[in-house]
């Protein structure tokens, strides 16, 4: 059967009604399909101000366009809505789009030919979204409520079938903790920030797919042959092997510099947390669906007191470096919580164990005192740490405040999250990485640049800071950025030395934009070995167009702009993408001093420093430097005019 | 080299699913796993995959399988020495 159509599906949870809309093509040949015309559903949708955990609030899941092809590594669904982590003082929340990979969620929607699902409303009680093919309906999930994730899973496997791609929460997402994930076909995380909580919110459990569709492309041979090509090209990589045993636990060399906390010797931490740790427990690497490098993990705890826990997904990098901050010496029992949090609660292991590192450290200066936390005390122990996860999961007495994150300690306590010490904050995340350690690279950079602070997807070959500048030249060449662009990102500066990270991100963002759009994965761009001109030729098969590379990016940039817009009609503004200020505090640690640096570690980075490259940032946008917001010449260039801020904010109205 | 017979490797297998994806573009020019001549047997509690070819519908791509060339890890390789047998899987 060939794919239905090429559609967006609506759904009212409210009414239970469903609706869907043929795709203008307009829409989709300029802003390339996928996660592209998903901003484009979330601009003319999503209502501003609206309180995210409302009915109000829409989640708009978009697989790319790629997605269900043979081309390596384009498994990627994104997912737009508005958080709900508080994002500012004055309680404002951005919207983000996460994306998530996986083996059969994604392929599952293309082939139903539900290539946008715009989810509004909320249901009466707890249901899951059951879609085949064109029968989209809601189904009572009574029975599922209050139960694991990896447990639902395999329950709605068994019930829809094998080919069934499933996207659900856990409890978290339920009780609405504000940084509550969802978790995909059980091994793929998505939505920092908290959309699982908006899935709760909306009494959605999961969503189940199955799709019998043709995936078809316009030249078939063509883009055979040259998804033929590529696969050759990623064999050649001379890394493959040790990625392929490894997946995400690999890279241990790099992550070891890049994401020090600073507390043990690097010496020590590599033996608790390194690499023997890693291999001991990985039992397989997991493929996305066409990926041939592959990175998602199983793995078996062995000994200790969770000795034979088996669990899915990634937990090496998130534990060695929650592991230091808390102290917990043994790897097994952050893992432990890993293990939870991405088989049973949804929690998000990195923001959870660091309001726990903040909470424990404050009530252990002081600064916070049994009357605070409900007469419980807050050592800095364990069995602490896992008591406080257990009671966040449930909203349970201080656990309750923990929930509802940073802002809300500062709301009660006075206790300003800027002050943690490790990553730092911005728009009310904290940030898996610390650019101290890290260097001010691009990556850095687009935590706060981007209207949702998170890194994923946005991965370049700068992202770890050992490249040489010819090795970062030859990159943006094969993007396909036009020459004028290359000699600005590369004119030295007293502030930025002979890189300019705050231009570079402008197009690695842009760049971000047109993989999520297409599916593709960012470890393919991450290690050099998909650039912008193999996009547009694995485009242009597909669709029949002949876009070239730097027409390819330009849809990037115009999704890019629509996001931005999104966000301003929030209230989002410069004053909003704040460098943290920790970062400008050097780390003591038992190996020295450390700084941050820029790229190519030849100068200490001041906050005049890192003032001017975001200038260069919006000035390289061409938005409006002082606001950081688009420009009506802007949104004319790339055809966004009738979307400016001020006739937005009144169509709306 | 024209292949007589494969093995499959089930320990292999990381279900990527690109042997499916490659036999039914082969076929029929389209992406579709229900046009290959695989199903892949999902095991829901573990999650492993492992590729099962219909051995009446399969031609072995005329000796050149299209899934053999397309599986990254190995899990469908050429079996040289029992070429009287079509499809082996490996236990």
């Amino acid at each position: 059967m060939p794919r239905p159509g090429y559609w967006t599906v609506f759904v009212d949870l409210s009414s239970g009604e469903v609706t869907r809309e043929p795709v203008e093509t307009q829409a989709n040949q300029d802003l390339l399909g996928g996660c592209g015309v998903g901003w484009k559903l979330a601009a003319d949708h999503l209502l501003a101000r609206a309180d995210p955990l409302s009915p109000d609030n829409k989640i708009i899941i978009n697989p790319g366009l790629l997605v269900g092809t043979l081309t390596p590594g384009t498994p990627k669904t994104t997912s737009i809505t508005k958080y709900p982590t508080y994002a500012s003082d004055d309680e404002r929340f951005y919207v983000g789009a996460s994306t998530v990979g996986g083996r059969y969620f994604g392929v599952a929607l293309n082939r139903a030919g539900c290539q946008h699902l715009v989810i509004s409303g909320k249901a009466p009680s707890p249901v899951y979204l059951r879609i085949r093919d064109e029968k989209i309906e809601l189904v009572d999930a009574e029975d599922l409520w209050g139960r694991g994730i990896e447990e639902v899973t395999n329950e709605l496997v068994r019930e829809e079938g094998p080919e069934t791609g499933v996207m659900v929460i856990g409890t978290a997402g339920e009780n609405l903790v504000r940084n509550a994930l969802s978790i995909v076909d059980k091994t793929n995380s998505l939505g920092r920030g908290g959309l699982g909580a908006v899935m709760g919110s909306k009494n959605l459990k999961a969503i189940a797919v199955n799709g019998s569709g043709d995936v078809e492309v316009e030249n078939p041979e063509a883009f055979f042959n040259f998804s033929q090509e590529l696969r050759e090209r990623v064999y050649q990589w001379p890394k493959r092997d040790h990625w392929i045993k490894l997946g995400l636990a690999a890279g241990w060399d790099t992550f070891k510099h890049t994401q020090y906390p600073g507390i043990w010797p690097k010496s020590e931490w590599d033996e608790l947390y390194g690499e023997k740790t890693r291999l001991a427990t990985v039992e397989e690497v997991i493929a996305c669906n066409s990926c041939i490098l592959s990175c998602r993990l199983k793995w078996k705890i062995k000994g200790g007191e969770y000795d034979g826990e088996v669990g899915y997904g990634s937990p090496f990098s998130k534990s060695a470096t929650s592991g230091m901050l808390l102290g917990v010496k043994d790897f097994r029992k952050m893992i432990h919580i890993v293990a939870d949090a991405n088989s049973n609660s949804g929690m998000d292991f990195y923001t959870t164990t660091r309001i726990i590192d903040f909470a424990t450290k404050m009530y252990e200066m002081g600064r916070l005192g049994k009357e605070d936390t409900g007469g419980l005390k807050l050592r800095r122990d364990y069995d602490t740490y896992l008591k406080l996860y257990q009671m966040m999961i449930k909203r349970e007495g201080f656990g309750d405040v923990l929930a509802d994150g940073w802002h809300r300690l500062k709301k009660e306590f006075g206790l300003d999250p800027q002050e943690y010490w490790y990553a730092g904050i911005c728009k009310g995340m904290d940030f898996i990485y610390d650019a101290r350690p890290s260097n001010f690279h691009p990556l850095m950079m687009s935590f706060f640049t981007r209207t949702r602070p998170h890194h994923g997807g946005s991965h370049t070959r700068t992202n770890s800071r050992n490249k040489t500048m010819e090795e970062i030249r030859e990159q943006v060449e094969a993007w396909g950025l036009p020459q004028e662009v290359i000699d600005r990102i590369f004119t030295e500066a007293p502030y930025c030395g002979s890189f300019n990270v705050g231009r570079y991100t402008k197009h690695m963002e842009d760049m971000m934009r047109v993989k999520n759009s297409l599916g593709l994965c960012s470890i393919y761009s991450y290690q050099g070995l998909i650039f912008g001109h193999d996009m547009a030729r694995l485009y242009n098969a597909a669709t029949g167009e002949s876009l070239t590379a730097d027409e390819l990016i330009k849809c990037g940039e115009r999704i890019s702009n629509f996001a931005k817009l999104v966000n301003v009609r929030e209230g989002f503004s410069r004053e909003d993408d704040k460098v943290p200020e920790l970062w400008f505090r050097p780390m003591d640690t038992p190996e020295g001093r450390i700084e941050m640096h820029d790229y190519f570690n030849t100068k200490v980075i001041t906050k005049e420093d890192a003032g001017k490259m975001l200038d260069d940032y919006y000035q390289e946008r061409g938005w409006d430097v002082r606001t950081g917001t688009p420009t009506p010449e802007k949104l004319k260039e790339l055809g966004l005019e009738k979307y400016s801020s001020k006739q937005n904010q009144t169509a709306l109205a | 080299m024209r292949i007589e017979g494969i093995v499959i490797i089930p320990s292999m297998c990381r279900g990527c699913r690109s042997c499916q994806l490659a036999c039914s573009y082969v076929r029929h020019g389209v992406f579709n796993p229900a046009k290959s001549v695989i199903v892949m047997d999902r095991e829901v509690e573990t999650d492993h995959t492992v590729p099962v070819i219909l051995p009446l519908s399969c031609d072995l791509c005329g000796g050149n399988p299209a899934c053999l060339r397309a599986c990254p890890y190995g899990a469908i390789v050429a079996n040289t020495e029992h070429t009287s047998y079509k499809i082996l899987v490996q236990t």
